[in-house]
């Protein structure tokens, strides 16, 4: 099993990483230039409003003459995203003097954004044709609930239980990395999948949408299609209904795809049907780091290493269980406790300490969040010794040899095996030998040669 | 730990390497045998119990607590409503732990006869219960409670004007009690009951307001009536036997035991007050209304965390009672102690209180008095001299008004019984820190005693600053290659203590410790050690006093007395004569160096010689100038026993709130030649002498009073073994003046002040 940590870059960085023709179809969409912008760092911002309204390339060294010594390095940052995103376009002209100009096509595009504002491709839907929207509230907890249901029966597909509900796509998008499909046997959660299960919903959220517009080639989509309808989406007005018609057979499909997340709720009226974005659409195009949309957290670690979980969703009690072993479930509290045999549990899966003390400390209940540390300092410590305990042991495959016909061939054997830097063990009196595996081939070539 | 490693791997080729890995990592090997115990636990999934099903009130954010129906509490301690709900629980169930926001409690049916005992009704108990759930009740639990106290507290036995009375608001129980033979036999029917059927009815006072604050609107009227009691009498010699027949094996009406003190005109009081001076804290105060809650004095344990005071709560309970009282301790430092708690405490006069050990054979002058002495003294059942016989014959024939008896829990219940039917009391109290035994006799003193009057939170003390807040410590040190090929051996088995006990490692850390707490900080130091040999190694080489169990009584008070007072004796090391009752105030500092395999009440007991608060309390309250003043270091030779056994004694005080960090880089690896031990050769000669020193010179010290020991080894003690050689068995009744105790008090020589170390400087810095 390979590594593969899970990388929840942002959106931007798989802009970025289009190719040049397709980034520059992107910008086509005012409201890609729009998010682009948003996601910048603030000195980036303000040299994009800057640069707007300046059509001839800026010198390097000119835009560098502003800046104070202790700026420098913030200034390099800004200048590297707006290359990177190709926002700005560098030039090199004769005298080998770098200067700057903006995209011309993110730079009209802009502009008129300044000028007219931005208009979405369709507009919500009026109040007559949908009678009965959901409030905000219940369009939350749809959110929710089917986030979380999605969640549940990840874990439950690890109890042998089926995928159902989901489009095909959805679950080859699962397939990759979060559970493996081998022939004849039920899918199971992966070492990445039980990663998965810890990180915050923007984190997860991301990292779906990430294999989805990876994969969307696959299905025949262009990716570029996608990150731009899916950007569009985080502009829609969260619980308005927009009309399914006003979209693209493409788009359509992505809408479904995204409805069994929770990400927008699908609702048919007499003769229309139209769909709903969810707080899950608005969030797709923040920044993950943004912690502002973080939910409350409901979990008390105490240094007894005792845990209760102030939470009645099934999925939660199924996430902690993963590194902690449920003693009393209660109408509103779970209480288990961190043992080092459900941490074993836990690594056994490809957990790490990190990911399950950083997910304790994320959704610290209110009560402990204030202190510091939110979770104590001996059990988080404990957690991490636990998993270095583990590592201690280094397994080497080798191979063992004994038998030896003389002293004399043991010890040019074991001489032969030192020269190869392979020697692990010797035992001289019971002519035994230890050596790497993988220099089996050698160590037999030569032990048949000296025969 | 190596069998967690092979799960991943191919299983059949492999084989050879398996092996290989043994020998790349041979310190593995013993490993995976030391947790086999632990691998066993594996039925945490099938203790998972689902109560999700219970109805949640519509208010339930503002009660304080979930009730399971099989008995176990959770308790929000960041509820308003928090102090009131822990008083009740404290009363009517077990702390299962208490750390900072979540308390758990087992309803049990020992603490549901105590809560009756401290005169709870049921009704109040469910009531009180269901008003502060956020649930509705269990009917299990319901059920279980009524169950548990349908025959608790109904019965009390009375001792008044000498006589003993058996009583029972209830007339149908005593009826019940009188068809019995034992007790029948034993009633003596007085001149106007002839008859045989009446009992003689009078008012008693109801219980006064113990629980008058537990929650507005929570009627407790019912508990304040008066009420008519039923009793008959019983004659003073069958007390033993109808007792007996009550307890839940038999009859199961288990009796209360009250005197009514007040009333008793045929003991001559003692004239003794409380000083002006000693202010009972709130939480003595609180004990001792348990234990005089209707006028009376009931007979029970009352729990608190050493330093907080048991002394002072055990002389006003005296003073309250003011009848003679005999004190019972477990060692003769601590009778004298104990002596001085008195005098100081209370106005008694000097002629009024003696000291019976065997080196102090006070003679009791007067009618009334306080006699202060060792279980062991009393219950001795050799030969005694003449001057003991003497003596012991005056507690035998005298009607104590009090027993105080102190460190409950170490005491052997055989002990017990001998010492409560030698001596003839009115009213019992216990005192403890730990009502946890490995030999899990804590129920044997129920019934001995009395049930538990009180507990007292220890981290609600440390908060309020009435104890020290200990920053506790495990150090890990590895054990070094030598000392651990030897450790694996099969040949050394009955060294593996003393091996990683002597760990260099080890010993560097403990020197280091030392060093950096008596140079840096100026700390007063106590280093606990059971293993003899090692006690002796670590005090000759780091040239610091000694006392073990065969150091004389008047060396022991040398020795402490130097330590508390001269600025040159900075440390001294401690055999597990020190564990409990020794007071000493001055020390902040502890360091373990060997320990009673998994005791989580010796560990306790240890923490406890550091507990007394320090410095000024606005400093010690939370968030003042130290928050930390007192330390406590486990040290642990890594890859051994130790360090399963060091994660079970551990378990008691992290029940209490209590963190141990895990310190891993001591001694500091930059740490050179200053500290012992840092050449190999000196290493090797260390094991040389660990080696060659006989099994039994590398035992553990046994003392007779611990319980715990037999509990723990699981072995029968033969005589002349272990404790006769190091002088321990000194303990059994007579402690002799062997002088074998070294007093070797060196000044420390001055080096350069070792760097501090980076721990120490997050800590302090």
């Amino acid at each position: 099993m390979p590594q593969v940590r899970i990388v929840a870059k942002n959106f931007m960085d798989m802009v970025a990483a289009l190719p040049t023709m397709r980034l520059d179809k992107l910008y086509e969409s005012i409201f890609i230039c729009e998010a682009v912008l948003r996601s910048l760092t603030p000195l980036a911002k303000k040299y994009v409003v800057q640069m707007l309204y300046v059509d001839f390339p800026v010198t390097s060294k000119s835009m560098e003459e502003g800046v104070l010594p202790e700026g420098l390095s913030k200034h390099r940052v800004a200048i590297e995203q707006l290359l990177h995103l190709r926002v700005f376009l560098e030039t090199t002209d004769r005298k080998k003097e770098t200067s700057y100009k903006m995209n011309p096509k993110f730079q009209s595009n802009m502009r008129k954004y300044l000028l007219h504002g931005g208009v979405l491709p369709r507009v919500s839907m009026p109040l007559g044709v949908t009678v009965r929207l959901p409030t905000l509230e219940d369009l939350e907890s749809y959110a929710q609930k089917q986030w979380e249901r999605f969640l549940l029966q990840l874990i439950n597909s690890a109890q042998a239980e089926r995928l159902l509900n989901f489009s095909s796509s959805m679950i080859r998008v699962f397939q990759r990395g979060l559970l493996s499909s081998r022939e004849n046997e039920d899918p199971r959660l992966t070492e990445n999948g039980f990663q998965f299960l810890l990180m915050d919903t923007n984190a997860q959220l991301w990292y779906i949408i990430r294999e989805y517009i990876t994969t969307s080639e696959d299905r025949g989509v262009d990716p570029a299609d996608l990150i731009s309808f899916l950007l569009e989406l985080s502009f829609h007005s969260l619980g308005e209904a927009y009309n399914m018609n006003s979209l693209t057979d493409v788009q359509s499909k992505a809408i479904k795809d995204l409805a069994d997340l929770g990400v927008v709720k699908l609702q048919q009226g007499r003769k229309e049907s139209w769909f709903i974005p969810t707080k899950l659409a608005t969030n797709l195009s923040v920044s993950l780091s943004d912690s502002s949309s973080r939910k409350q957290g409901f979990v008390v670690v105490e240094t007894n290493f005792r845990m209760y979980a102030y939470s009645t969703s099934k999925l939660h009690s199924e996430i902690l269980r993963l590194f902690s072993r449920i003693e009393y479930q209660l109408p509103n509290l779970i209480v288990g406790a961190i043992t080092k045999e459900s941490l074993y549990a836990a690594f056994e899966n490809g957990i790490t300490s990190d990911q399950i003390i950083s997910f304790l400390q994320q959704n610290a209940h209110p009560r402990v969040a204030e202190r510091l540390p939110t979770v104590p300092e001996n059990v988080t410590d404990q957690i991490r010794l636990w998993e270095t305990d583990r590592n201690r042991v280094e397994m080497t495959p080798s191979h063992f040899y004994e038998d030896f016909p003389s002293k004399e061939v043991f010890e040019t054997a074991s001489d032969f095996a030192r020269e190869v830097g392979g020697l692990l063990w010797e035992d001289s009196q019971k002519m035994r030998l230890i050596v790497r595996g993988e220099l089996h081939q050698q160590m037999r070539d030569f032990l048949r040669r000296s025969k | 730990m190596t069998g967690d490693g092979d799960r991943g791997r191919p299983k059949k080729k492999l084989k050879n390497s398996a092996k290989a890995s043994h020998f790349v990592e041979y310190e593995e090997l013993d490993y995976a045998e030391d947790f086999d115990e632990e691998t066993g636990d594996r039925d945490g999934e099938a203790k998972k119990r689902d109560f999700t099903k219970l109805e949640l009130k519509l208010d339930h954010s503002n009660r304080p607590l979930w009730a399971c129906s099989d008995g176990r509490i959770f308790l929000e301690t960041f509820s308003p409503l928090y102090k009131q709900a822990y008083d009740f629980l404290i009363a009517i169930a077990e702390p299962v732990c208490r750390p900072e926001s979540m308390h758990e409690y087992n309803l049990t049916p020992h603490s549901l006869y105590a809560a009756v005992s401290v005169g709870l009704e049921t009704e109040t108990i469910v009531n009180v219960l269901n008003k502060l759930s956020k649930t509705k009740l269990p009917k299990e639990m319901i059920d279980f409670i009524h169950g548990s106290t349908a025959n608790y507290g109904k019965v009390k036995l009375v001792l008044k004007k000498n006589r003993y009375f058996i009583e029972s608001p209830f007339p149908e129980v005593l009826k019940k009690l009188l068809k019995d033979d034992v007790i029948n036999k034993a009633r003596i029917s007085s001149e106007e009951n002839r008859a045989g059927e009446a009992f003689s009815i009078s008012k008693a006072p109801g219980e006064i307001n113990t629980h008058s604050g537990l929650l507005d609107g929570v009627d407790l009227a019912a508990v304040a009536e008066e009420k008519e009691t039923h009793s008959f009498e019983v004659d003073p010699s069958q007390v033993e036997s109808v007792k007996q027949r009550c307890l839940p094996n038999a009859l199961n009406y288990p009796m209360l035991e009250e005197y009514d003190f007040r009333n008793d005109t045929v003991n001559p009081d003692l004239n003794m007050e409380l000083k002006p001076q000693a202010q009972p804290r709130p939480y003595q105060e609180k004990s001792l209304s348990k234990m005089f809650g209707n006028g009376r004095a009931r007979s029970g344990i009352i729990v608190l965390p050493c330093g907080a005071g048991k002394s002072l709560v055990g002389v006003s309970a005296a003073c309250r009672i003011k009848k003679s009282c005999l004190c019972l301790a477990t060692n003769a430092v601590s009778v004298d102690q104990w002596a001085f708690q008195f005098k100081l405490w209370s106005t008694i006069r000097d002629d009024q209180i003696c000291r019976f050990t065997s080196d102090n054979k006070e003679k009791f002058r007067g009618n009334t008095g306080v006699v202060v002495t060792t279980y062991n003294m009393v219950a001795f059942g050799g030969k005694r001299s003449e001057d003991s016989e003497k003596i012991i014959e005056e507690i035998r024939n005298r009607e104590w008004g009090l027993l105080l008896m102190d460190e409950v829990h170490v005491v052997p219940a055989h002990m017990f019984r001998k010492v409560i039917s030698i001596t003839k009391s009115h009213c019992k109290l216990g005192l403890t820190a730990t009502l946890v035994r490995e030999d899990e006799r804590i129920t044997d003193l129920n019934f001995l005693i009395g049930p538990k009057l009180y507990e007292a939170n220890w981290l609600d003390l440390v908060k309020g600053g009435f104890i020290a807040n200990v920053q506790c410590a495990e150090v890990w040190c590895p054990m070094t290659k030598e000392f651990f090929a030897e450790y694996l051996k099969k040949e050394n088995s009955k060294k593996k203590q003393a091996l990683y006990v002597m760990n260099p490692n080890k010993f560097r850390a403990c020197e280091f410790l030392i060093r950096f707490h008596e140079q840096q900080r100026g700390d007063k130091i106590i280093v606990f050690a059971d293993n003899l040999f090692a006690l002796t190694a670590y005090a000759m080489k780091l040239r610091k006093p000694m006392i073990y169990g065969a150091t004389s009584h008047q060396e022991r008070t040398r020795i402490l007395e130097a330590f508390k007072h001269s600025p040159d004796v900075n440390t001294i090391f401690l055999s597990k004569v020190g564990d409990n009752s020794i007071d000493i105030p001055e020390a902040n500092v502890i360091i373990q160096i060997s320990s009673h395999a998994g005791s989580r009440r010796q560990e306790a007991q240890r923490l406890g010689r550091i507990l007394r608060a320090k410095g000024r309390p606005q400093d010690r309250m939370a968030g003042g100038k130290e928050e930390y003043n007192a330390f406590f270091y486990s040290l642990v030779s890594t890859d051994t026993q130790e360090m399963y056994y060091s994660t079970k004694r551990q378990q008691f005080l992290i029940d209490q709130g209590y963190s141990f960090k895990v310190i891993t880089s001591l001694p500091p690896l930059d740490s050179g030649p200053e500290l012992s031990l840092y050449h190999l050769n000196e290493q090797l000669d260390l094991l040389n002498k660990v080696l060659s020193a006989g099994d039994d010179a590398v035992g553990l010290e046994q003392l007779e009073e611990d319980a715990d020991d037999i509990a723990l080894l699981k072995a029968r003690r033969t005589v002349g073994s272990m404790s006769a050689l190091s002088g321990a068995s000194g303990m059994v009744y007579m402690e002799y003046n062997t002088g074998h105790g070294k007093k070797k008090v060196a000044k420390i020589k001055p080096k350069d002040p070792s760097k501090r170390h980076s721990l120490f400087k997050k800590r302090f810095g």
